[in-house]
C-alpha cells in the first residue's frame, strides 16, 4: 500500500462528496444550504488541485485540469455566496442561492470526472 | 503508413528529446506539501474564528461571517494586520487569532524558505538552464554551428567566428568553460550546454539536428569524443558537415568513414607548415595572413630556414612522418628517440640525445607532445651546439613564456594550427582552393601578392568574400555578363570615379567547379561565375552597389549615365 496514494485518493474523494452535500437540497433554498460545506469543499478542492502538481503522465494532465476546474468554480460560488450575504442591499434571496448551487453543481461534474478518472488510473494499474 | 512525399521532403531526422520542462514541474512537485500545509493552516484558523463567539459594541452576540474571518486572516498571517473587524474583538477571539498568527507565520516561512531553497538546488537550476538554452536553439534563425568542447582552440575559433558574424553554440562537458562562454562576452548570443557531447541526446538538444545547423566542429583534446561526435552526426544527419581533430591517422580514417568532412590533423599541419616553410617564406607568410581573424596584423616574414642537416627528436609516429616531411623537401633529417621500431616506449630517452648528432647539424625539432620534455630536449641541444636553429611543438599556451626564454627559433601551437585550418574552411570554402596552390607558385608570386593585398587594404588582414554571378546575387550586370563584354577590372571599378580601381584583390575564380587563382584583370566573366574576393569592409559595400543597380553598372561598365527611374528613363530615351 502506498501512502501516497491513499492521500491522493481521499482528498480527491472527500472533494466529490463535499461538494455533492453541498449540491444536495432544494436550488433556491438558502436554509438548506450550509456556508462551512461549501468552505470546506473549497479548501479540499485547492488541497486536491495542489497534490495533483507536477505530474508528468497523460492521465496526471487531466487530473490536474479537472481539479482547476472544480477549485474554480467552487471559489467563484463563495464569491457569489459572499456577494449575496455581505454587499448586496436584497440580501440572501433565492435567486442568489439557485446561483450558488448551480455553480458547485458545475464543480460536482469535474469532481466526478476527476473520481472516474482515479478509478480508471487504479483498474489500469490493477491489469498490468 | 508512411507518405513516400514526407520521406522524400524531409531529410531531417526525428530526434526524441525529452521535452526538458523539468524545471516548472520539479517546483510544483517540492511545493506540494509547504502549500498543502498554507491552505490547511487557513482553513483552520478561517474556520475557528468563525466558531469562537463575539459581540459588538451593543453587547449583543455577533460571529464573524465565513468572509469576515476569512479577510481577517489574509491580512493577519501575512502581518500586513489592519486591525480587529469589524468590531473589537473578545478575549476568546483574541486567544483563537494568537494561535493562528503563530501557525499562519511558521507556514509563510515553511512554504517561502522551501522556495528560496529549491532556488538554490543545482539539479533544478541545471534543468533552467538547460530549458533556457534549448529554447535559445530552437528560436535560432540563423544559420549556425555546433562547436564542441570550449577548449583554447576552439575558444579563439569562437571569438573569430563572432567577429565574422557567425552564429555557434557551444556544448562542454566542463562547468567552468561552460561559464566561460558567459564571460567572453560575444557580440551574438551564444548559447552554452553543460552536458556530455558523446551522449547522443546531448548533442541533439545542442541543435545537430536543427535545420539551420550548418556544421559540428568537434575540436576536443579527447580523441574518443571527437570520433563520437563525427559517427553521431554522421548518422544522424548525413551530409551534415563535421570538422573533427585528432592526432591518430586509425581514428581519422573511421572519422572520415563516417562522413566527417574535414580531419584536422594538428601534428601532421605542423609538418606541413614547416615545410611551406622551408620552401617559401612569403606563402608562409600569406598563408598564415589570409586564415587568421579579419583585422589581425600582417604577421613578419620569417627569414628563410637553414638548409643542411636537421636533427628531429620527437615521439615514435610523429617523429617519422616529420622526418618523411622533411625529407620529401630534400633535406637531409637524423631522428633521434622514439623511432625504434622495437621499443616499447615511444617517448625520448635521456641517452637518446647525444653530442655526435648535433656537431654539424643546422637546426633541431623537439616535437614530442609533451612541453616539458621539449624544453629539456631544447636546453639540451643548445648547450651541445650553440649555433642551431631550435624548432618546437608547443602543446600547451600557456607554456608559450616558457618557449620564448629556451629561445625558441620556430614554435607553433598545435591549437593556433587548428583555429586558421578550421576558419579557413568555414569562412569561404573558395579560399581552400586558393591556399593548397600557394606554395607552389613560388616565392616571388607571394611576396607580390602579400604586397598587393596590404597596398589594397593596409595591414589587417583583409575581409574575404565570395560572390556568385547570378540573378540572385549581382542583378545590376546581369545585362552585361550575358552579353559576355564585362571583364573583372570593369566590375571592379570605382562607381564614384570610373577611373579609379577599387581596392579589391581577386584571389580566386571558379567557373564549372574549375577554379583559377589570382585570375587576370582581363578575363571576360560569365553569369554563374564565383569570385573570392579580398578587401576592406568599405569597397565591399561599394562593390555591393555595382552588383546590385543596374544603373551604377552602367557607369562602371560604360561610362554611360542612365537614369535609375523608369519613367526618366523613358522621357531621356536612354535604356540600359
Amino acid at each position: 500500500m502506498n501512502l501516497e496514494k491513499v492521500v491522493f485518493g481521499f482528498f480527491v474523494l472527500l472533494a466529490a462528496t463535499l461538494n455533492f452535500g453541498f449540491f444536495l437540497g432544494d436550488m433556491s433554498d438558502p436554509e438548506l444550504h450550509n456556508s462551512y460545506e461549501l468552505f470546506a469543499a473549497v479548501v479540499v478542492n485547492l488541497i486536491a488541485t495542489v497534490l495533483k502538481f507536477g505530474d508528468r503522465t497523460q492521465i496526471g494532465a487531466v487530473h490536474l485540469a479537472t481539479s482547476l476546474v472544480a477549485s474554480l468554480q467552487l471559489i467563484a460560488a463563495a464569491l457569489v455566496w459572499t456577494y449575496g450575504s455581505e454587499v448586496s442591499a436584497g440580501g440572501m434571496d433565492g435567486e442568489t442561492m439557485a446561483a450558488v448551487v448551480s455553480l458547485s453543481g458545475g464543480a460536482l461534474l469535474a469532481n466526478i470526472v476527476s473520481v472516474v478518472l482515479l478509478v480508471v488510473e487504479t483498474v489500469s494499474f490493477q491489469r498490468r | 503508413m508512411s507518405s513516400p512525399v514526407s520521406s522524400q521532403t524531409s531529410n531531417l531526422p526525428v530526434v526524441e528529446t525529452r521535452r526538458p520542462s523539468t524545471g516548472i514541474l520539479l517546483v510544483l512537485r517540492r511545493m506540494r506539501t509547504p502549500i498543502i500545509v498554507l491552505i490547511g493552516i487557513f482553513a483552520l484558523s478561517t474556520v475557528g474564528l468563525t466558531l469562537v463567539p463575539g459581540e459588538d459594541p451593543q453587547g449583543n452576540p455577533h460571529r464573524l461571517s465565513i468572509f469576515e474571518a476569512f479577510y481577517f486572516m489574509a491580512y493577519t498571517a501575512s502581518t500586513i494586520g489592519f486591525g480587529e473587524l469589524p468590531y473589537p474583538f473578545t478575549p476568546a477571539q483574541r486567544l483563537w487569532v494568537t494561535v493562528s498568527i503563530f501557525m499562519a507565520v511558521t507556514g509563510w516561512a515553511y512554504a517561502i524558505g522551501s522556495l528560496l531553497s529549491l532556488m538554490q538546488d543545482r539539479a533544478f537550476r541545471a534543468a533552467l538552464a538547460r530549458r533556457h538554452f534549448v529554447n535559445k536553439v530552437r528560436h535560432l534563425g540563423e544559420p549556425f554551428l555546433v562547436l564542441v568542447g570550449y577548449g583554447n582552440a576552439t575558444r579563439s575559433l569562437a571569438r573569430s567566428l563572432d567577429e565574422m558574424g557567425r552564429r555557434f553554440v557551444v556544448v562542454d562537458d566542463d562547468e567552468e568553460r561552460i561559464a566561460g562562454v558567459e564571460l567572453d562576452a560575444y557580440r551574438a548570443d551564444s548559447p552554452a550546454l553543460l552536458g556530455n557531447a558523446r551522449d547522443t541526446e546531448v548533442m541533439a538538444l545542442a541543435g545537430a539536428a536543427h535545420p539551420r545547423c550548418e556544421g559540428v566542429v568537434a575540436l576536443t583534446g579527447d580523441d574518443d569524443t571527437n570520433l563520437d561526435v563525427a559517427m553521431t552526426v554522421g548518422l544522424l544527419r548525413p551530409g551534415l558537415p563535421v570538422i573533427a581533430r585528432t592526432s591518430s591517422r586509425d581514428i581519422a580514417d573511421r572519422m572520415e568513414l563516417f562522413g566527417a568532412s574535414e580531419v584536422v590533423n594538428p601534428l601532421d599541419r605542423f609538418g606541413d607548415h614547416l615545410r611551406i616553410l622551408l620552401r617559401s617564406p612569403a606563402s608562409y607568410q600569406l598563408m598564415v595572413w589570409l586564415t587568421s581573424s579579419p583585422g589581425s596584423p600582417l604577421p613578419p616574414r620569417r627569414d628563410p630556414l637553414p638548409t643542411g642537416r636537421w636533427v628531429v627528436s620527437g615521439d615514435g609516429r610523429f617523429g617519422r612522418e616529420l622526418t618523411e616531411d622533411l625529407r620529401a623537401e630534400g633535406i637531409e633529417v637524423d631522428l633521434v628517440g622514439g623511432g625504434h621500431p622495437d621499443s616499447t616506449s615511444d617517448s625520448v630517452q635521456a641517452g637518446d640525445l647525444d653530442a655526435e648528432h648535433l656537431q654539424g647539424a643546422v637546426a633541431f625539432v623537439a616535437a614530442t607532445e609533451s612541453d616539458m620534455t621539449n624544453l629539456w630536449l631544447l636546453r639540451t641541444a643548445q648547450q651541445m651546439n650553440p649555433d642551431l636553429f631550435l624548432v618546437a611543438l608547443q602543446n600547451r599556451a600557456s607554456n608559450a613564456r616558457l618557449y620564448e626564454s629556451a629561445g625558441v627559433d620556430f614554435g607553433m601551437l598545435p591549437a593556433e594550427l587548428i583555429v586558421h585550418e578550421v576558419l579557413a574552411r568555414l569562412a569561404n570554402p573558395e579560399l581552400m582552393q586558393f591556399l593548397p596552390r600557394v606554395p607552389h607558385m613560388g616565392e616571388e608570386w607571394s611576396d607580390a601578392m602579400v604586397e598587393r593585398l596590404v597596398s589594397a587594404g593596409g595591414d589587417g588582414a583583409p575581409d574575404l568574400w565570395r560572390i556568385v554571378l547570378d540573378q540572385r546575387e549581382a542583378p545590376g550586370v546581369q545585362h552585361w555578363l550575358s552579353d559576355g563584354h564585362l571583364t573583372l577590372s570593369d566590375l571592379l571599378r570605382d562607381p564614384h570615379d570610373r577611373d579609379h580601381a577599387l581596392h579589391i584583390v581577386p584571389l580566386v575564380h571558379v567557373r564549372d567547379e574549375e577554379g583559377t587563382i589570382a585570375p587576370e584583370p582581363e578575363l571576360l566573366l560569365e553569369p554563374g561565375d564565383v569570385l573570392l574576393l579580398a578587401a576592406p569592409a568599405s569597397a565591399r559595400r561599394t562593390l555591393a552597389d555595382t552588383l546590385a543597380h543596374p544603373s551604377t553598372a552602367a557607369y562602371v561598365v560604360e561610362d554611360r549615365v542612365v537614369p535609375s527611374s523608369w519613367v526618366w528613363r523613358k522621357l531621356t530615351r536612354t535604356s540600359l
